[in-house]
């Protein structure tokens, strides 16, 4: 109940935060009008040369599901490995070591309240202005859908921050973590369907996608496609079993970190 | 000029001996942003694969296009990561301690950081263009085009990176405001060139001028095209002295916070 109580203060005092300060909310819609933007303009090119069809999908199904990874990434699942290296590195992890809240669950509200205005308005808006430009697939009026979506939003969120947060422990024994966080963050950007649509992925790499973390944490963006209604039992189940891998792994890391942390509560 | 310019290349002398004094952290950012890099040509290079050719690209046409892009960032940010931390400068009134120096205030600004991993935005520039002439079989020509053009996407790189982070001065929430604008700028300069066509290729040629640092260069070098290579010089031109123009009227807004920082 006390977490319960704590993670909606923290949501709520960081909505509040954003809605003061409309900056971020700028940036992040100028962020996914530049990126999603030109990328659906080209795409529309590209299709449009391809007499509307490749690789068995059309520009619609496409769109979505490129929208769909962009307007994930508002969330700003990612930048908690930064914030976990930044506590390390200030010694701010001290000071939130001795609070009696638990530290992951406090950076993981934290990073939801962060994101969540931004995600909310812009997804909203632009998910309205997609609609009336290109109009909805089929697969998204069907009454599958919106949960199937929903429960894979909801999963791939907590996989982002395991994966997130894995890259981030890393910092309390590797003094800087940027390289690796390139590299993580590329592989999620690559296989989660970014500027390459998932329909146009070649088999093997549709392949590696389907069964690593980096590729499951993006599920949302294979939601559109007609294969979602037969196999989504499926995904589902991939991104169950990676969240309890990971969640695992971070456990057994968090621990190990802890002991690498000498507080000094001076 | 020469002696700001001296001092220049002595702060950046200083500012690598510093970041290089972390040794593995300093080639782990390297190599770790290269290899970052990457990740676009596979992206784009499958993007080819799936779609076919589009606007007469191919997939050496994008590898140079990224080699221009990282190179220019890289030197860019490697020498003058300073203009990046304007908007925390001006906000934190850390600025003050710039206008107290005697030297040039942009040099001195500039060069007060170095970003390591942007380091690894040259390295991975310069393999990417000397991959990008064997594939497309470069004449020599093509080789002093494309020195000359590396030369060029540096000064409006820089042009822009000036414009954008004076906007520091005019707005409260400068950081959001400028990160925004950045983007606004370099997404649509690491995007397929093919892509920009009609109204798109002059938004970002005039007015935003992301195509002079990728896209442009490189259908200059592929066509050996004489004409656009003097319509890039003479933009560059244009966009440096107007980006010392914004910078200047934009330093006269800042107000001093009185903050005691006179260090660093």
């Amino acid at each position: 109940m006390k977490q319960i109580r704590l993670a909606i203060k923290i949501v709520k005092t960081l909505v509040k935060d954003r809605i003061q300060y409309p900056g971020r909310l700028i940036m992040d819609l100028v962020a996914i009008l530049m990126r999603c933007g030109i990328l659906l303009i080209l795409y529309w090119t590209v299709f449009k040369l391809n007499d509307g069809m490749i690789n068995g999908s059309t520009f619609l199904f496409s769109a979505w599901s490129i929208f769909f990874y962009f307007s994930f990434s508002i969330m700003r699942y990612r930048e908690i490995s930064r914030v976990i290296m930044q506590d390390v590195q200030t010694g701010n992890v001290e000071v939130l070591f001795s609070k009696p809240i638990s530290y992951l669950s406090y950076r993981m509200w934290w990073q939801i309240g962060s994101g969540i205005y931004s995600f909310f308005v812009i997804t909203i808006v632009s998910t309205v202005g997609l609609m009336l430009l290109i109009g909805l697939p089929p697969t998204m009026t069907i009454g599958l859908f919106l949960p199937t979506f929903l429960l894979t939003f909801l999963l791939g969120s907590i996989l982002s921050l395991l994966i997130y947060i894995i890259v981030g422990l890393l910092s309390f024994w590797i003094e800087d973590i940027n390289p690796i966080f390139w590299m993580v963050d590329k592989a999620v950007m690559i296989l989660g369907g970014s500027y390459l649509s998932v329909s146009l992925f070649p088999p093997l790499m549709y392949k590696i996608a389907l069964y690593s973390p980096f590729g499951a944490s993006q599920f949302v963006t294979h939601t559109v496609f007609t294969s979602w209604q037969s196999n989504w039992y499926q995904l589902v189940g991939i991104q169950l079993g990676w969240i309890l891998a990971l969640g695992l792994i971070v456990f057994v890391m968090f621990g190990k970190a802890k002991q690498n942390v000498s507080v000094n509560g001076g | 000029m020469m002696k700001e310019f001296s001092f220049a290349l002595y702060a950046i002398k200083k500012n690598i001996q510093s970041s290089a004094e972390l040794r593995t952290s300093f080639l782990l950012n390297i190599l770790g942003m290269s290899i970052n890099n990457t990740a676009f040509i596979i992206l784009w290079g499958f993007f080819v694969k799936s779609v076919g050719v589009i606007g007469g690209w191919t997939v050496s046409d994008i590898i140079g296009l990224q080699g221009f892009v990282a190179l220019c960032f890289g030197i860019v940010f490697s020498a003058g990561a300073g203009i990046r931390k304007l908007a925390d400068d001006t906000a934190s009134g850390a600025f003050d301690r710039f206008m107290l120096s005697p030297k040039n205030l942009l040099v001195r600004v500039a060069t007060s950081s170095f970003s390591v991993s942007a380091l690894g935005d040259v390295a991975f520039g310069i393999v990417c263009l000397g991959i990008y002439l064997v594939l497309i079989h470069a004449s020599i020509i093509q080789l002093m085009l494309t020195a000359f053009l590396i030369l060029i996407t540096v000064i409006v790189f820089l042009s822009a990176t000036i414009a954008v982070y004076s906007m520091s001065f005019y707005f409260t929430d400068a950081d959001s405001v400028t990160r925004s604008l950045f983007e606004l700028f370099l997404t649509p300069a690491l995007f397929h060139g093919g892509a920009f066509q009609g109204t798109m290729r002059f938004i970002f040629t005039f007015i935003i001028p992301s195509l002079l640092i990728g896209t442009l260069p490189v259908e200059i070098v592929s066509h050996v095209s004489w004409q656009k290579f003097l319509f890039v010089s003479v933009l560059a031109m244009i966009w440096f002295v107007v980006s010392l123009g914004i910078f200047h009227h934009a330093i006269k807004k800042y107000e001093s916070s009185n903050f005691m920082t006179f260090g660093s």
